[in-house]
């Protein structure tokens, strides 16, 4: 009797276990490249980059539940992702911050093959306060306009937007300086 | 969409993880995790159980010895008076008798 009932109550439960598993791998691959890509650009660290995305999304399968649909998906990893970013950044102090302003001036011209020219964008980037790296990352990565932007880092649009003009303003200074220094 | 813009795009295209991501993902959402026993809030609340129910044992045993001395105290006060009763009744007699008697 109480195995019979076990069994009608454990099977579905099983099932829905197996779903909620297979769901949730579904979710992993397709979003991977998003989430570890947010966090290895702020990072730039590949290893690191990939622990954070980890933990994203574990933090997603414990809230799986709460996730009403794909788009809400996306925008909670997001989210998630942006605010770890953070986080990890404070607690670990990754780098000797050097602001873009004060970031030494490249002694020679970056040619303009593609790898290189990405890498050498990566870099300036990585000079970038937190938040503006977070804004430019979901900008030019995610391709997300400011109103989105806003919603995803909690903040006025009118900061994310004051943040890409200083941000872009100052890459093209650095990028277009070194672009000078290579033809003369 | 200015040139720079685009280089921007270019330089922060999408990059996939080291392969076998998702399947370490996965991995990890099957382990357990084995709290600490200082963190275990269970176990606390079974030793504070556990307490409150040795508390709660010493009190009644308290009571109950409280209440045992309190009945045997009754039952010696009412001996007493009972013992003084019949020795005054006793008194009381011989009185009458010495009085008959004179």
């Amino acid at each position: 009797m109480i195995g019979s009932l076990a069994q009608e109550v454990g099977i579905p439960q099983a099932v829905a276990e197996a779903d909620r598993s297979r769901a949730f791998e579904a979710a992993v691959r397709e979003h991977q490249a998003m989430v570890f890509s947010v966090a290895y650009h702020f990072l730039q660290d590949h290893a690191v980059a990939e622990e954070l995305a980890q933990e994203v999304f574990l933090e997603l399968y414990r809230h799986w539940d709460q996730i009403e649909s794909r788009e809400h998906r996306i925008h909670w990893l997001r989210k998630v992702a942006s605010r770890r970013c953070i986080d990890q950044a404070r607690r670990r102090k990754l780098r000797n911050h050097v602001s873009l302003e004060d970031a030494p001036e490249p002694f020679t011209w970056m040619p303009a093959a593609d790898p290189v020219l990405k890498r050498y964008i990566e870099q300036l980037l990585g000079k970038l306060a937190d938040t503006p790296r977070l804004v430019v990352i979901m900008r030019y990565q995610e391709g997300l306009e400011p109103a989105e932007i806003a919603d995803v880092l909690d903040m006025p649009v009118a900061t994310v937007k004051s943040h890409l003009q200083r941000s872009l303003a100052l890459l093209r200074r650095k990028l277009s300086f070194a672009s000078r220094e290579g033809e003369s | 969409m200015t040139e720079f813009e685009d280089q921007l795009r270019r330089a922060l295209e999408r990059k996939d993880p080291s392969a076998g991501f998702a399947a370490r993902v996965m991995a990890r959402t099957t382990q357990k995790k084995r709290p600490l026993p200082w963190v275990n809030w269970r176990s606390w609340t079974a030793a504070g159980i556990a307490a409150g129910l040795c508390l709660g044992a010493l009190g009644l045993e308290v009571e109950h010895r409280r209440q045992v001395e309190q009945q045997e105290g009754q039952a010696a006060k009412a001996q007493l008076m009972q013992a003084m009763h019949i020795t005054s009744a006793k008194l009381h007699q011989i009185h009458q008798r010495v009085r008959g008697r004179l």
